[in-house]
């Protein structure tokens, strides 16, 4: 009995790398997985297990962090749309001015990726596609 | 579709389960070869039911444990027949070009 609450708080201190809405959500459900599979008289969680609890909860904080990001993106697209443009069209323009002088050298690299990326989002905002 | 997403919605097509019955229905749908863990196993959940592949069907306390049920929605069941007749066609050409021509005979 002592072994299963030595690993039950392990595993509870593991579970706490998770998003606090996920935390709440799943939590109980959670632990009675790892609960059931874990051996008889197991005190520690396996290495494996810590790897991928850890690696899950790295992606789900990833994922609620993009997805509030376009959610905020969304919500100002009157303002971020046009804004990022215009920035996009001025990364372009600079581009070209720098390399028409032939002073570009490796700043390409930087520069057009950037404005793919403001293009990008601004498009994403007009097709409403926010991640649910 | 990843094969531990195909095999999470082929466990829940039959009837609705919990997560512990998800991971050993699919080590026994999968012959051994895939055991989820958990980590693994929750992120997909959570992505499967931000698609609305799946749902909450119930909850029930075992043991002062609780067990959440989840059972696939009627677009889930749309997007795993899809996805399995998919992986049969392909399967059915790779068979029949591995075939020996001799075998016809």
């Amino acid at each position: 009995m002592n072994d299963d609450s030595d690993l039950e708080r392990r595993y509870r201190r593991l579970l706490a790398c998770y998003p606090a809405a996920f935390r709440r959500a799943h939590e109980h459900e959670m632990l009675s997985v790892l609960m059931a599979g874990a051996e008889h008289g197991q005190r520690w969680p396996r290495v494996a297990e810590v790897a991928d609890l850890l690696r899950s909860a790295t992606s789900m904080r990833m994922r609620t962090r993009l997805r509030t990001s376009w959610a905020w993106e969304y919500r100002h697209r009157r303002v971020m749309v046009p804004v990022r443009v215009l920035i996009g069209i001025w990364l372009v323009a600079l581009t070209a001015i720098l390399y028409g002088y032939g002073l570009g050298g490796w700043w390409g690299l930087l520069l057009v990726p950037a404005a793919a990326l403001h293009f990008y989002v601004a498009y994403r905002s007009l097709r409403h596609r926010v991640q649910s | 579709m990843q094969e531990a997403t195909f095999l999470i919605l082929t466990a829940l097509a039959g009837s609705s389960q919990h997560g512990y019955g998800i991971i050993t229905d699919v080590e026994q749908i999968s012959d051994g070869r895939v055991r989820l863990r958990a980590g693994t196993l929750y992120t997909a959940l959570e992505r499967l039911r931000a698609d609305s592949l799946i749902e909450v069907d119930r909850e029930e306390i075992v043991d002062s444990r609780l067990r959440r049920y989840y059972r696939l929605t009627g677009t889930g069941k749309e997007h795993l027949a899809a996805e399995a007749a998919r992986l049969q066609a392909n399967a059915l050409v790779a068979m029949s070009r591995l075939e020996p021509v001799g075998a016809l005979r």
